[in-house]
C-alpha cells in the first residue's frame, strides 16, 4: 500500500503542478465553449446577413406565385438581398433553369428555385444552388414556399385573404416537458439535451486526453529507461494501478476544479451567458434540425438555457452511476492506453500502436449525434450496454431518456469485466513490455507476452 | 543469519530458444566487492534482474541476505543502478530522489535530509547553486550520473547491484564511483557489479566469477584465480629493434599457445607441458638483448582471453579497461 500511494502522489503532484494542467484548467472551459459554440455564433450572425434570399425565382405556375415567394422572402430575410423573379412558360422551364444554374455558376445568386404547377398542388418544389449542401438553408426556403402555398390553398378554399395573413403568421411556441417515473421532471428538457451531451463530451475528452497522458507516462519512463530503477523497487502491477489512479484524479481534480470555476462564473457575472433570447434561439434550432445539432450549435447557450430553465434534477443514484461510469471507463480505457505505451518504443510508433483504442473510443463519439437525435432507438440501447461505448453513451441516454436500472446495472457489471479483463491482459503486456526495446511486438508475440508473464 | 550476501542456486533462464543463463551458482560473501565478468551477451544483465525480481528464473532458488528473493520489502534492502539510466526528465532533481528514496521505503523527511547530505557531498549543492532545485533535464551528463548514483544509494541499502556502472562515466565520476565502493565495503555493505572492464575488476574485486554464454566459467578470490592460472604467463621483452627476430620462437606452438602482443612487451601464454626455461634459451639463442623476462601472474584480462576465448571476444568483448 505504502509504495502504491508514493507512485499515486508522484503521478497526481507532478501533473498538477505543472504548467500545462494549470493553464489547462483555466482555458479548458473558455476553449470548449469556443469549440462548442463557434458554429452556434457564426450561424447566428450569417442568418441575418447572408444571401439567403438572393436567387432566381423561375415561376413556370402562371399563378403569379414566384412574386408572392419572392415577397414571403424579402419578408424573412430582410437582410439578404431580393430574389429575382422570371415568369416563363412551362414548355420553357428546363431551358430558363440551365440559364439560371449559369448565373450560380458566375455567383450571380446563389441558387434556382423553380415553381411549377406540382409546387401548386402541394406536392414539390426545386431548388438548385450553391447551398444545397445546408440544411439550415434548405429547410428555410422550404418553409418559406410552403407557407405561401398553404395560404394560396386556404384562400382558394373561400378563407378571406385577410384571414389566411393572419393565419399563416402564427407563431407557436412549444413548451416541452419530460416524464420520468415519478411524473413531470422539473427543468428545460433542451437543457437536458445539453447537459447529455456535455456529460458525454466531458467523458469522452478526459478519457482521450488523460488516458493519452498515461499511455505517454509509460512511454517516457521506458525511453528514458527510468523503468528498470522503478520496478526494481516496486512490482509493475503496483506501479501500473498507481499510474492509472493518480493520472484519474487529475481528470477528476480538472473537471471539479471547471464546475466550481463555472459555479463561480455564473454567480458573479451571471449577464456574460447572455440573455433569454438564445434560449428560444435554441429551442427553434432543436425542433427544425433536430437535437444532435441543437447540441451541438447551442453549446454556448447552454450554460444560459440551464440557468433560465433551472438546472434538470439529477437523482444521487444517477450521479453515482455516472460517477462508476467515468471511473470504469476511464480505468478500461486507461489500462488499454499502457498497454499501448509499454509495446512500443518511439513517438513514431505510439500514434500508430494507438489506433485500435482511438477506435474504440472515437466509436462512441461517432454516435453521440445519432443518438441523441433518437435516444430510445436500438441504437442507442445497444451502444450503451457495450462495455467498449457504455461508459460514454450510458450517461448520455440517462439524461435524455429513463433507462431501466437493469440495463444500466447491466451497462456497468459489462463494464466492470471489461475493465478486469483489460487489466488483467494489460497488466501482463505492461509487465513484460516495460523493460523490452527493440522492434514493435507483433500480435502473436503480445499474446506471447500474455501467456508467458509471470 | 547466513553470511552470504548472495546465494544463487542452479538458476536458468531461457527465452524462446535461447538459454540466458544455465545452471547458474554463485555465492557472494557479505561485505565483499564482487565481480560478475564476461562479454557482452554471457548473461549478465539477466542474472541481476533476477536478483532483482524484476524477472522470475525458470528454475533454481535465490537468496539474498538470508532471505528468499522473492520476499516482501526485501528489496528496500538493495541499491540498484541499471546499465540502461534514465531519470524523469522534466522532474525536479530533489523530487526525483525523494521519489525514489520513499519507493524504498525511507519516510519524506528522513529523506530530504539524506539527499540535503548527498548533493552537498557530490557537489550538487554548493554555495552558488543547488542543483537539487533544477530539472534533471537542466543538468549535465556527468550531473545526470552523479544524481542517478544517489538515488542508487539513498536508502543506505545492505546490498548495492551496479550494473556496468562504470560505462560511460567521465574519469572524474569513476574516480567518485570506485570511492564510494570502497566506502561502502568499509562500512559493510557488499557490492556486485558486473563489468566488461577487467582492470576495474582487478582493481576493486575481492571475488569475480566469469560468465559467458550464460554459464559460470570460473569464480572466486581474485588473489586465487590468479594464483591458479599462473606459471603459464611469461613477460618478455626485448631491445625495439630486434623483435622481428624473435618472431619464429613466438610462433611455436609447442612452447608459446599465445601471444598478447602488448607494444613495450610481449604477455606470453606458454603451451601445455612447455618449459619457460626452454624458452628463455630459445630466445638467448637468437641472440636479441633481452630487457625482461618474467613469470608473471596472469592479469584477468589473460585469464579471461584463455578461459573463454576468441569466441567471447568476438561477441563483444570489448577493450582492456
Amino acid at each position: 500500500m505504502g509504495k502504491l500511494l508514493v507512485v499515486f502522489r508522484r503521478e497526481y503532484l507532478e501533473r498538477v503542478r505543472s504548467r500545462w494542467f494549470i493553464i489547462g484548467t483555466l482555458l479548458g472551459p473558455a476553449f470548449l465553449l469556443l469549440i462548442v459554440g463557434a458554429p452556434r455564433l457564426m450561424g447566428d450572425r450569417s442568418d441575418g446577413s447572408r444571401d439567403v434570399a438572393r436567387i432566381d425565382v423561375i415561376d413556370a405556375t402562371g399563378t403569379g406565385l414566384g412574386n408572392r415567394v419572392a415577397d414571403a422572402l424579402r419578408a424573412r430575410y430582410p437582410f439578404s438581398r431580393a430574389p429575382y423573379v422570371r415568369t416563363v412558360d412551362p414548355s420553357k422551364t428546363a431551358l430558363e433553369e440551365d440559364r439560371s444554374v449559369l448565373r450560380v455558376q458566375r455567383d450571380e445568386v446563389l441558387g434556382a428555385l423553380v415553381l411549377d404547377s406540382t409546387t401548386v398542388r402541394g406536392d414539390s418544389v426545386h431548388y438548385a444552388g450553391r447551398n444545397a449542401g445546408s440544411h439550415m438553408d434548405v429547410d428555410a426556403i422550404r418553409n418559406v414556399v410552403r407557407n405561401v402555398v398553404l395560404a394560396d390553398q386556404m384562400a382558394s378554399a373561400g378563407i378571406d385573404a385577410k384571414r389566411v395573413d393572419e393565419f399563416s403568421h402564427i407563431r407557436l411556441d412549444m413548451h416541452v416537458q419530460k416524464v420520468g417515473d415519478k411524473g413531470i421532471e422539473k427543468g428545460n428538457p433542451i437543457a437536458v439535451i445539453l447537459l447529455g451531451y456535455g456529460v458525454a463530451l466531458l467523458l469522452y475528452m478526459m478519457i482521450v486526453v488523460y488516458g493519452q497522458a498515461i499511455m505517454r507516462s509509460v512511454l517516457e519512463e521506458k525511453s528514458t529507461r527510468v523503468a528498470e530503477v522503478v520496478v526494481s523497487s516496486v512490482d509493475t502491477d503496483t506501479l501500473l494501478a498507481g499510474k492509472i489512479l493518480g493520472v484519474g484524479l487529475v481528470a477528476i481534480t480538472q473537471v471539479v476544479s471547471w464546475i466550481v470555476l463555472g459555479a463561480a462564473a455564473l454567480m458573479y457575472f451571471p449577464q456574460i451567458m447572455g440573455s433569454g433570447d438564445h434560449v428560444a434561439g435554441v429551442a427553434d434550432t432543436s425542433s427544425a434540425a433536430g437535437g444532435a445539432m441543437a447540441g451541438a450549435q447551442g453549446g454556448a447557450s447552454a450554460a444560459a438555457a440551464l440557468m433560465k430553465a433551472g438546472l434538470p434534477s439529477i437523482p444521487v443514484w444517477a450521479t453515482i452511476a455516472l460517477f462508476l461510469c467515468f471511473v470504469l471507463g476511464f480505468i478500461f480505457y486507461a489500462s488499454l492506453f499502457a498497454a499501448v505505451g509499454a509495446m512500443v518504443n518511439s513517438q513514431e510508433d505510439v500514434q500508430q500502436a494507438a489506433t485500435p483504442v482511438m477506435l474504440l473510443l472515437v466509436s462512441s463519439a461517432i454516435f453521440m449525434g445519432p443518438i441523441m437525435a433518437n435516444p430510445t432507438s436500438n441504437l442507442a440501447k445497444t451502444m450503451s450496454i457495450l462495455p467498449t461505448s457504455a461508459p460514454i453513451i450510458m450517461p448520455l441516454r440517462m439524461t435524455l431518456v429513463p433507462v431501466p436500472w437493469v440495463e444500466i446495472v447491466g451497462a456497468l457489471a459489462g463494464v466492470s469485466a471489461a475493465c478486469a479483463a483489460s487489466i488483467w491482459i494489460s497488466g501482463r503486456i505492461y509487465r513484460v513490455g516495460l523493460l523490452m526495446y527493440g522492434k514493435k511486438p507483433t500480435i502473436r508475440e503480445l499474446a506471447k507476452w500474455v501467456k508467458e508473464a509471470r | 543469519m547466513s553470511d552470504l550476501a548472495i546465494d544463487i542456486r542452479n538458476v536458468v533462464k531461457r527465452y524462446d530458444e535461447h538459454l540466458a543463463v544455465s545452471d547458474l551458482s554463485l555465492a557472494v560473501p557479505r561485505g565483499t566487492v564482487y565481480g560478475l565478468l564476461g562479454p557482452n551477451g554471457a548473461g549478465k544483465t539477466t542474472t541481476i534482474r533476477m536478483l532483482l525480481n524484476i524477472i522470475v528464473p525458470d528454475s533454481g532458488t535465490i537468496t539474498l541476505l538470508g532471505t528468499p528473493h522473492r520476499t516482501r520489502g526485501l528489496t528496500d534492502r538493495i541499491g540498484y543502478l541499471p546499465e540502461e539510466r534514465g531519470l524523469y526528465k522534466k522532474m525536479q532533481v530533489r523530487r526525483v530522489l525523494r521519489f525514489l528514496a520513499e519507493l524504498k521505503g525511507v519516510p519524506g523527511r528522513e529523506a530530504e535530509r539524506r539527499i540535503d547530505e548527498w548533493l552537498i557531498r557530490l557537489d550538487l549543492k554548493t554555495k552558488e547553486r543547488d542543483w537539487g532545485l533544477a530539472k534533471v533535464d537542466e543538468l549535465s551528463r556527468g550531473m545526470q550520473q552523479k544524481v542517478q548514483f544517489i538515488g542508487t544509494l539513498v536508502h543506505d541499502p545492505d546490498l548495492v547491484i551496479l550494473d556496468e556502472p562504470f560505462s560511460g562515466l567521465d574519469p572524474i565520476n569513476a574516480q567518485a564511483l570506485k570511492d564510494s565502493i570502497v566506502e561502502l565495503k568499509a562500512r559493510g555493505k557488499t557490492i556486485i557489479f558486473s563489468t566488461h572492464l577487467m582492470d576495474n575488476a582487478e582493481r576493486l574485486c575481492d571475488s569475480v566469477c566469469i560468465i559467458a554464454h550464460g554459464e559460470k566459467v570460473l569464480d572466486g578470490g581474485v588473489a586465487e584465480v590468479r594464483k591458479a592460472h599462473s606459471g603459464r604467463m611469461v613477460a618478455l621483452a626485448v631491445d625495439g629493434d630486434s623483435r622481428a627476430r624473435i618472431a619464429p620462437v613466438l610462433s611455436d606452438k609447442t612452447l608459446v599457445a599465445r601471444v598478447d602482443d602488448n607494444n613495450r612487451y610481449y604477455e606470453l601464454e606458454l603451451a601445455a607441458g612447455a618449459d619457460p626455461q626452454l624458452l628463455l634459451r630459445r630466445v638467448i639463442d637468437t641472440g636479441v638483448p633481452i630487457t625482461r623476462f618474467e613469470l608473471v601472474l596472469p592479469s584477468l584480462h589473460q585469464i579471461f582471453l584463455e578461459r573463454v576465448g576468441a569466441r567471447g571476444v568476438e561477441e563483444g568483448m570489448t577493450g582492456h579497461g
